[in-house]
């Protein structure tokens, strides 16, 4: 134990190379820690938004099948027909099988659903006893009366209905989502939409007409919780429908500038009613069926087994099943940016920090050629005084240790923030761009959710939120993983400075 | 007790011999001196005796056993302590952590080894104020007085020592031969000294005169 007296005693006398190492030590292991936090931040906010996203998986028509098919059928018709619009495809041949129910069922009850909510959309046209709102409405309500009526006089789609709902076009004045549970649809899950008054849409209300209405629309046109109002079919203006609004709520969706040319876009003019009563609207074809249908698991890990089962219950030609493994993606890439980063910091400080220790206990141990001499004279072995190196440096990085802990959180907090501003803006701009050109394509869990209408005319806030904040936190395992990390540079640094002492001949380092 | 047979030395050429079939033999209890113009081997034959270097020819048997055999790191932790003409201690130590610290390497079996180190240190001059001062802070005399209890306090029975007089005034040199011959006869202790002085020299019991590659008892 000689030895460890004596590194006790060079590092307390030798001042200043115990405090210049320390003050370096000190520096990489700031570095090291920084990164490591950032990693574990990174990595635990993955893992949070993992949790809070939840696994979801939509089931709905194979719209890209569907399209390939019709692409497929058209080109077989066009070789046999010398028609001059051949080159398009036929609009109306394009159609998408609806979801049957009992299918959606069977689903619903594989293992780890914990919930599935159904969606049927489609549109109906404004009885005589409700105004739609126009765009201008929703802009500035103190001149609802007034926008509206200019809309009219303007013979703008959106003041009272439609003309261009009578001449056939199946748009209507408002857009119906036909729902299981409203408390389940997208907009309130997400929080965009909020009940006020009355109650939610419920399996309960299956085979009725009640409704929820947007709180503008109740305003505009004085309807409370318990009201009527009717409604027409989209296809046949004569055939109307007497709704009751069951309940009131409030949307902070807004109408983008499609949503402006037409009412049913409008997101207050969104009817939130059950899915049997939308299918009413769209036919007898459409009875027992949905657009969408979409699970929620309890466990996110189980999602790939839950598609691999749920497939073999439906046809893959015609259905779809998309996971929102895509928005969970779009969520962390950012936080996957940072956190790969940090690893590399960690490795590249790490690899820096052994060079240059190695360095500084080479030319220090040069220097002590004489004391290393005298001692193997007295007879020390050379392998403790590699070790008295060794707990040298270790002492000092212990010290080191001490500061880092208290300062590396700081500095993780400033690095990690800064660099998650940066990969965020990066990472926003590219996938807007992405989500221009993906949306109009009505794909993915959110399209399907929302059914035929998709996201189109309504900017919302429904979007997967990236991961904004880092919350850089101090465990004991890190400071252990740090504690490991600076005793292997101790190690690595004296091992390959003292190649040198194992090398030396007592008399040679005494008498040169 | 040690004993050099057949012993031959040569730095870059084995035809340029520094010196070739040395034989000689030390006993416990006397002192012997060296003696030597400078570059003529000296040095380097009391590196040999000391462990610090081996020999090119022959052998050297401490106590009957080979010091190869014995490996020299060992030999020098258990059969020898070395005195330098540098002193050779350990500057960032004080005069007594110099002593207790070859104590400590060499596993001396006395519990109190601060008290005796102490000690020793006053028997020599230094006392416990000048034996807690950083070695630094010590005159030459001072410091070879503290290299010579360092040696003392790991009671081995061979001590040997290049030129321990080299740096010092002559009253100085004087008081550290004396110390010398006391360890030998008092202590019953081998004292091999290098010097090129001949008072040096004439103080110890036996002179071996290292001329013309030749080792003569004078």
């Amino acid at each position: 134990m000689n030895f460890l007296k004596r590194a006790l005693l060079s590092v307390k006398v030798k001042k200043g190379r115990s405090l210049l190492l320390c003050a370096i030590f000190t520096v990489i292991l700031i570095f090291i820690l920084a990164g490591l936090t950032i990693q574990s931040a990174s990595l635990k906010a993955a893992d949070n938004a993992k949790q809070s996203l939840g696994a979801t998986a939509t089931l709905s028509a194979n719209r890209e099948n569907a399209l390939s098919q019709n692409q497929e059928s058209d080109s077989s018709t066009d070789s046999d027909s010398s028609d001059s619009s051949s080159g398009r495809p036929d609009a109306g041949s394009f159609s998408l099988t609806p979801v049957s129910i009992s299918t959606a069922t069977k689903i619903s009850k594989l293992d780890n659903v914990s919930s599935y909510s159904i969606l049927s959309s489609t549109s109906a046209g404004a009885g005589d006893d409700i105004e739609p709102i126009s765009s201008a409405d929703t802009t500035d309500s103190s001149t609802t009366t007034d926008s509206s009526a200019d809309s009219n006089a303007q013979g703008m789609p959106g003041g009272g209905s439609s003309k261009q709902f009578g001449a056939g076009n199946a748009q209507g004045d408002f857009s119906i989502s036909g729902v299981l549970s409203s408390a389940l649809a997208s907009d309130f899950s997400d929080e965009t939409a909020k009940l006020t008054s009355g109650e939610a849409i419920t399996k309960e209300d299956e085979g009725t007409n009640n409704v929820l209405i947007e709180k503008s629309l109740a305003e505009a046109n004085d309807l409370k919780v318990g009201d009527t109002f009717t409604i027409s079919n989209p296809t046949d203006e004569d055939t109307t429908y007497k709704m009751t609004v069951k309940g009131i709520y409030k949307t902070t969706s807004s109408s983008d500038s499609l949503g402006m040319n037409f009412n049913f876009l409008n997101p207050s003019n969104t009817l939130y009613t059950s899915y049997t009563f939308a299918n009413t609207l769209k036919g007898d074809d459409y009875t027992d069926t949905a657009d969408s249908v979409t699970y929620t698991l309890s466990d996110p890990e189980k999602l790939d087994a839950f598609v691999k089962a749920a497939k073999k219950l439906i046809n893959t030609d015609t259905f779809s099943l998309e996971t929102n493994d895509q928005t969970y993606q779009q969520m962390i890439e950012p936080i996957s940016n940072v956190a790969s980063f940090a690893k590399n910091i960690v490795l590249l400080v790490t690899g820096a920090g052994i060079i240059i220790l190695s360095l500084i206990v080479m030319i220090t141990i040069r220097e002590r050629r004489y004391e290393i001499g005298v001692l193997l004279s007295i007879g020390e072995s050379r392998l403790k005084v590699v070790f008295q190196f060794f707990v040298e440096l270790f002492v000092i990085m212990l010290v080191s240790l001490v500061i880092a802990g208290f300062s590396g959180r700081i500095v993780g907090n400033v690095v990690g923030q800064q660099l998650l501003d940066q990969q965020t803006s990066a990472t926003t701009s590219s996938s807007s761009n992405t989500q221009q050109a993906g949306g109009q394509q009505g794909g993915g869990q959110r399209g399907g959710q929302r059914g035929g209408f998709g996201n189109i005319g309504a900017s919302s806030a429904t979007s997967a939120k990236q991961i904004k904040k880092l919350d850089i936190t101090l465990s004991a395992q890190e400071i252990g993983t740090l504690g490991a990390i600076g005793l292997g540079i101790c190690f690595i640094s004296v091992l390959l400075s003292s190649i040198g002492i194992l090398r030396l001949q007592p008399k040679k380092i005494l008498t040169t | 007790m040690l004993e050099a047979k057949n012993i031959g030395y040569w730095y870059d050429k084995k035809d340029s011999y520094l010196y070739k079939d040395v034989n000689l033999n030390f006993e416990k209890g006397k002192s012997y001196a060296i003696l030597g113009s400078s570059g003529s081997g000296k040095t380097t034959f009391l590196s040999l005796v000391a462990g610090l270097d081996k020999p090119k020819e022959g052998e050297i048997l401490f106590n009957d056993s080979q010091i190869n055999k014995i490996g020299l790191t060992n030999y020098r932790k258990n059969c020898v302590s070395i005195v330098f003409q540098a002193y050779n201690l350990l500057p960032y130590m004080t005069a007594i952590q110099n002593v207790t610290t070859a104590m400590d390497i060499t596993q001396s079996e006395r519990s109190n080894r601060k008290e005796y180190a102490l000690a020793s240190l006053a028997n020599v001059g230094i006392d416990s104020s000048l034996a807690s001062k950083p070695v630094s802070k010590l005159s030459g005399g001072q410091q070879q007085r503290v290299a010579i209890v360092r040696a003392m306090c790991c009671e081995h029975d061979l001590i040997v020592a290049d030129e321990p007089t080299g740096n010092l005034d002559e009253q100085t040199s004087k008081d550290i031969i004396t110390l010398f011959q006391k360890i030998a006869h008092e202590q019953n202790k081998c004292v091999i000294m290098v010097t090129h002085e001949k008072e040096v020299a004439e103080a110890c019991d036996y002179i071996y005169e290292l001329k013309n590659k030749e080792f003569q008892l004078v």
